[in-house]
């Protein structure tokens, strides 16, 4: 019976799917019922079943219960005369006549929860399994199912953990094309912001260059006729001559004009300067903190490069600056808080009489900037899901649903607030509130 | 002959001031930041040219130029913009059906040249009567030519046009050429985005050889460049994005029969759809033949 045992492997009884319960059936021969607890005592001895903490009784396929060594041990072994008293009864008369049985194409979670619910401390006994007929195939230990239980739980958690990473990954590639769609629609305002000013630079350089030579001449023919004053009447006759030409190629009334077009030049030379700048305050993408951060300077920043935004529809900005200390922050970062805001601001008015109203105060060491418009509103059931992640009411397409939701992470990051308040048809005004010192700092 | 008037429209009045006086030697020139005064000028006087500016706070140069076609349809429209987006592009040729697109910072002497073409096309239409619409029935018998590799664009396009048009199918630019050879089609329905052959080319090049063929040109390619060329070396008539939408195919074609028909009618009108020199255009020599066939074709008939 031992050899027989020893030589079934238990893969044998494992057609199930590796991890499942299958794989961890013992096929150990059972006791039958006229087995008697003496015999029951030897079978414990042997070294094949060293493992388990109970033996089968099975008659004709059926289960009818389970011995324990604990049993044994308790009521036999461990008892004054326990031998002599009931070494030659049947096995039966100590069994458990209802074991755990569980079926063997369980699952290995579903045979943990049995045997969670039915086994108690300290663990006495093991399982009986059993196939689709209920007839008996193995044993199954409870410590190989909390094994296999934790190595599936260890499974599970690294899958959570690498799909955890996933998302990470993909969320920061959302971020990331987020701002490269906001860069998209800055890159698109700041072309046509610089191409009208170039367009009239160059074309005015261009006319005044191409005017210089006939006014050099012009004055070159003056100087012909004063050089001429004292001369014969042929050199007069001809400087004079000089001069009528030269005159009717340029007139120096346009002296004026050209004058005017060089002061354009100047001024589109000047806006151009101040975008580059612009610019480059906004693309600073350290995210290093610099200290001393003039948050008027970020506002005004942030309208110059949304300049187009705001007037595509003519909305009228009126600022209403407080006195605000110089902030600790990350001002590229608060810059894209800003312009999105503006943005924002800007989309909502859909009539001719916009106004963007940007507010500024300090308030308890924390500097707030209020950005209203008068545009359509949020309606109430929009206005609580606006920092929410993909919230988007625009068309598809039109925008990632990421804009407040980075915004509000950024604030948050600097150990901010941002929050907004809204009637439809009215507006809605957005505030945010920055510590002064800092995140560090606001925290100390 | 007096000057002809050119309407410069633009929200930055320095692009004004800087354009009024490059073209004041030789034009009559009036500028307005304003879109609504603009129409006003529009309606009270001939205007042979307009140039606008795309950007402006309380109308977009597309919706002005589309306004100023309706009310004053001889005046040759030119879009001067600082960005060339996408639907911004794509308007001009569908709504707009302006002449030329041009981009900030300008060329001088493009700018020039372009808006005295328009002045001479403008000016000599001005010259003349205004010509009735042409009888409908011209429609009916039109030729559609269709150049796709996709067969399913001829089937709709099947479904769309009366039983009376006839439609040549082609998937290759000679193939169609050869077709456009042997008899005058009022239409072309081309796909630019093509294989091996350079459709876009081909559309530039037909334009010139024929400037009464209408190109309808249909992608799922949305390049602004691309159709910026289109408009100025190639005329385009319509642009319509793939997958093709039955509505805006059957309006493409509607639109483009109809104005062939006109061009029939008043063949001067084709004046106005004269096209930019383009850059260059790579097709073998066998294919230049039939647009040397195609040209004479067309003059013959002018003649006639």
């Amino acid at each position: 019976m031992n050899a027989s045992m020893s030589s079934l492997p238990p893969v044998a009884l494992a057609p199930a799917p590796p991890g499942d319960l299958a794989a961890l059936i013992a096929p150990v021969p059972p006791l039958t019922p006229a087995c008697t607890v003496q015999q029951a005592g030897e079978r414990f001895l042997e070294p094949a079943v060293a493992g388990l903490l109970s033996l089968p009784i099975v008659e004709r396929g059926r289960v009818l219960g389970c011995v324990t060594r604990h049993e044994l041990m308790m009521r036999v072994y461990m008892q004054p005369y326990g031998r002599e008293l009931h070494a030659r009864r049947p096995v039966t008369a100590l069994m458990n006549a209802a074991p755990l049985v569980i079926a063997v194409d369980s699952a290995i979670e579903a045979a943990g929860q049995l045997i969670g619910a039915r086994i108690q401390s300290p663990i006495t006994e093991d399982f009986v399994v059993t196939d689709a007929a209920g007839d008996y195939v193995g044993m199954g230990v409870v410590l190989d199912v909390l094994r296999a239980l934790e190595a599936r739980v260890g499974e599970h958690t690294r899958e959570l953990e690498s799909a955890y990473r996933r998302l990470k990954a993909s969320q920061n590639q959302l971020i990331q094309s987020e701002k490269l769609a906001s860069l998209g629609q800055l890159v698109a305002g700041l072309a046509h912001e610089i191409n009208t000013p170039l367009g009239y630079v160059q074309n005015n350089v261009e006319m005044v260059r191409n005017h210089l030579p006939a006014a050099a001449e012009t004055l070159a023919a003056y100087a012909g006729v004063l050089d001429a004053a004292g001369g014969d009447d042929a050199t007069a006759a001809q400087s004079a001559q000089r001069l009528d030409d030269a005159l009717a190629a340029f007139d120096p009334a346009l002296c004026g004009d050209l004058a005017s077009l060089l002061d354009d030049t100047l001024h589109g030379v000047h806006q151009i300067a101040d975008l580059v700048a612009s610019l480059k305050d906004y693309s600073r993408i350290d995210q290093a903190r610099s200290e001393n951060v003039d948050l008027h300077g970020l506002i005004e920043s942030a309208l110059r490069i949304g300049g187009h935004l705001l007037r595509r529809r003519d909305v009228q900005v009126r600022r209403q600056f407080g006195e605000i200390a110089p902030v600790t922050c990350a001002p590229a970062q608060i810059n894209q808080v800003l312009l999105n805001l503006i943005g924002n601001a800007a989309q909502a008015i859909e009539h001719d009489r916009g106004i963007i109203a940007i507010r500024t105060q300090a308030s308890g060491g924390y500097a707030m900037i209020a950005v209203q418009d008068n545009g359509k509103g949020i309606p109430p059931d929009v206005l609580p899901r606006i920092f929410e992640p993909f919230f988007t009411t625009k068309p598809v397409g039109q925008g990632t649903g990421l804009g407040l939701s980075i915004c509000q992470q950024i604030v948050q990051a600097h150990g901010g607030r941002i929050a907004a308040t809204s009637t439809p048809g009215v507006g809605t005004r957005f505030v945010v509130a920055l510590p002064v010192a800092g995140r560090s700092g606001a925290r100390a | 002959m007096s000057k002809p008037c050119l309407l410069l429209v633009d929200d930055e009045e320095r692009i004004l001031r800087s354009l009024a006086m490059l073209f004041r030697a030789h034009y009559d020139v009036v500028a307005t930041t304003d879109g609504v005064e603009a129409l006003k000028v529009v309606r009270s006087r001939p205007v042979h040219v307009v140039v606008s500016d795309q950007r402006m706070p309380a109308i977009t140069g597309v919706d002005l130029l589309r306004q100023i076609r309706d009310h004053s349809p001889r005046t040759m429209r030119i879009l001067l913009t600082g960005y060339a987006d996408l639907a911004a592009v794509e308007a001009s040729v569908n709504d707009g059906e302006i002449f030329r697109f041009l981009e900030k910072p300008w060329d001088a002497l493009k700018l020039q040249d372009a808006v005295a073409q328009a002045a001479d096309i403008a000016h000599a239409e001005f010259a003349e009567p205004i010509r009735v619409a042409p009888p409908p029935e011209a429609i009916v018998a039109a030729r559609v030519l269709v150049l796709d590799e996709d067969p399913s664009t001829a089937m709709l396009v099947r479904g769309l046009l009366p039983p009376s048009c006839a439609i040549t199918i082609a998937t290759t630019v000679e193939a169609a050429l050869a077709r456009l050879g042997e008899a005058e089609h009022a239409v072309i329905l081309a796909e630019l985005k093509h294989g091996s052959d350079d459709v876009i080319g081909a559309l530039k090049l037909l334009k010139q050889a024929n400037p009464h063929t209408l190109a309808i040109a249909c992608s799922s390619l949305r390049d602004g460049r691309l159709l910026i060329d289109l408009i100025n070396q190639g005329q385009v008539f319509r642009f319509l994005p793939k997958p093709l939408g039955r509505e805006l195919l059957r309006r493409a074609l509607t639109a483009a029969l109809d104005r062939h028909a006109q061009l029939a009618h008043d063949p001067q009108r084709a004046r106005r759809h004269a096209v930019e020199a383009p850059r260059e255009v790579s097709l073998p020599s066998r294919v230049m033949d039939y647009f040397r066939r195609i040209r004479e074709n067309a003059r013959q008939k002018a003649a006639s």
